[in-house]
């Protein structure tokens, strides 16, 4: 089996503030999710806000520990989590786009070769080397998503992000991330644009109050999403 | 039994899905668990292997710190030479007017001990701010925390070593002798450095459950530039108070031998530390050292979810 992520019972639940013990209020969090993800394979998932989507995928990028169970990976694993996030504004595109390259455990030599890649598929040209502050969120969404796919990770996870910038932009970006698929990645996506998911996933899961309510294709977990919107 | 926990036992590491803690051996062929456990004892050693392990990504974050600092300023890295002159300026006219005497050599160990104290100061506050301050960068991969923990520091000591030349007209205008003593001045910034780099790593998981520690942290350093060898010096220090417990209880304050130690170094001066005064101040580097890895390993991965 070619599974480049394993999820055993994975449970993790924030701390309620102390104003909140007293009512015994529920902690959010994900609890006892499990499932894998086999190479090739495009898996969204969606739920509504506060569900737990971004907090899985931190666990999946090991960011966050979990209280109890196991997440195993295979490979590079790398979070692509929001426009500009972890983005310095006073570097410039490029200085980014080494510093992201280097927490890849990319070299100089290994980032150098695909800088100019970065730098055309961003379409920033003279804008690659001016300070990030400087740029549009357009811009900044364009830069986040060259250099998470120029570093061809085993498993790259995207959180509400592909759906930013034109429609040019986005389709572009969005056979990027096939690109990427087809050369051995995969990919998680966490969005709220159904339409987008229905067409790159292969797989969905929808997430509930931290739990996992149906793991299946596209189509029936969408009908399942729009039914507990509805209800 | 999963892959995963076989793995585990075969390295004959006891498993606790539980518990969590750094990364396992590079192996891209296998699922392996993104947490395991180990003993405590070896997150010291842990600590720098992984350092080692993250040297390219630490340089670049060190160069972004020192690009990125002075970068919208006219002056750029001249400050870094600037402040401690400026503020030595400050210092020597208030002290000359509240004490009423004046020593020649006096701007110049204020000089030292501004530079000191700012070290110090700076990497206990950067390395204590390193995990609220960094979170959006270890989103990105799976990064060591201990990296953005460490390239603060390291910042510091590079500038310190730039501001360092604000001595040089002290040699001048004073005619100091150059002695082979000025070779030390790196090793006392590297342990004032490094004494404030394990210190900030006791405190920062701390911090993000507690921010109020933050506000303590903040306090204690406002409070122990008074306290330590900045505007007095040890002589002076040594003259009011003898060798009593006094001057044991001084001797706790870990900036105080690297401070004069510089002064020593730089003025062709000997201020007479104790030898128990050096020991004092190195089990105490190794003391905080050994503290601050062992927390900061243990519960930096569990405090950022607080954050």
């Amino acid at each position: 089996m070619n599974i480049v992520m394993r999820l055993e019972n994975v449970t993790l639940e924030y701390p309620v503030p102390r104003r909140y013990r007293k009512e015994k209020v529920k902690p959010s969090g994900i609890r006892n999710v499990s499932f894998e993800l086999k190479k090739g394979e495009v898996l969204g998932i969606i739920g509504r806000n506060g569900s737990g989507k971004s907090t899985l995928l931190k666990m999946m990028a090991g960011v966050f520990p979990p209280n109890s169970g196991q997440i195993s990976s295979k490979g590079a694993v790398s979070l692509l989590a929001g426009v500009g996030v972890g983005f310095n504004k006073e570097l410039t595109g490029r200085e980014n786009a080494y510093l992201y390259g280097a927490l890849m455990g990319r070299n100089r030599k290994q980032i150098d070769e695909l800088i100019e890649e970065i730098q055309s598929f961003a379409e920033l040209t003279h804008h690659f080397d001016r300070p990030f502050r400087t740029f549009s969120s357009g811009m900044k969404a364009r830069l986040g998503i060259s250099v998470a796919t120029a570093f061809k990770p085993d498993l790259l996870l995207i959180d509400e992000v592909l759906g930013v910038g034109d429609v040019s932009f986005r389709e572009k970006s969005q056979k990027k991330v096939k690109d990427l698929i087809e050369t051995s990645g995969s990919v998680i996506i966490v969005s709220h644009s159904l339409g987008m998911l229905k067409d790159m996933c292969t797989r969905m899961i929808l997430i509930e109050d931290g739990e996992i309510l149906i793991d299946d294709e596209p189509d029936a977990v969408i009908a399942k999403y729009i039914e507990i919107l509805a209800s | 039994m999963s892959d995963s926990i076989e793995k585990q036992t075969s390295f004959g590491i006891v498993m606790d899905d539980h518990e969590m803690v750094l990364k396992t051996p590079e192996d891209n062929s296998e699922l392996t668990p993104l947490w395991q456990k180990r003993n405590f004892y070896l997150y010291p050693f842990v600590m720098f292997s992984d350092l080692i392990g993250s040297r390219h990504l630490l340089s670049l974050l060190v160069k972004r710190d020192i690009a990125t600092r002075y970068r919208r300023a006219y002056l750029g890295l001249f400050w870094a030479i600037l402040e401690p002159l400026l503020l030595a300026g400050i210092y020597s006219v208030i002290f000359t007017i509240l004490v009423g005497r004046s020593d020649p050599l006096y701007a110049a160990k204020v000089v030292l001990g501004v530079i000191g104290w700012s070290l110090f100061s700076r990497s206990v506050t950067s390395s204590a701010k390193s995990l609220t301050d960094s979170v959006n960068l270890f989103q990105f991969a799976r990064v060591p925390k201990s990296v953005f923990a460490t390239n603060g520091p390291i910042t510091n000591i590079i500038l310190a070593l730039f501001s360092l030349l604000s001595v040089i007209p002290f040699f001048v205008i004073h005619d100091l002798p150059i002695t082979i003593n000025l070779l030390l001045l790196p090793f006392w910034l590297f342990i004032l450095s490094f004494t404030g780099w394990s210190i900030g790593l006791l405190v920062a998981p701390i911090s993000c459950k507690i921010p109020d520690v933050m506000n303590i942290v903040n306090f204690l350093v406002r409070a122990g530039f008074f306290l330590s060898p900045v505007m007095w010096t040890y002589d002076m220090f040594s003259k009011r108070f003898g060798e009593g417990w006094q001057s044991v209880v001084a001797h706790l304050n870990p900036t105080i031998v690297p401070i004069t130690e510089m002064r020593d170094a730089v003025l062709g001066t000997s201020s007479n530390v104790p030898s128990w005064g050096y020991g004092l101040c190195f089990g105490m580097v190794v003391i905080f050292y050994l503290f601050g890895s062992i927390i900061f390993m243990r519960s930096a991965h569990k405090a950022v979810v607080n954050i």
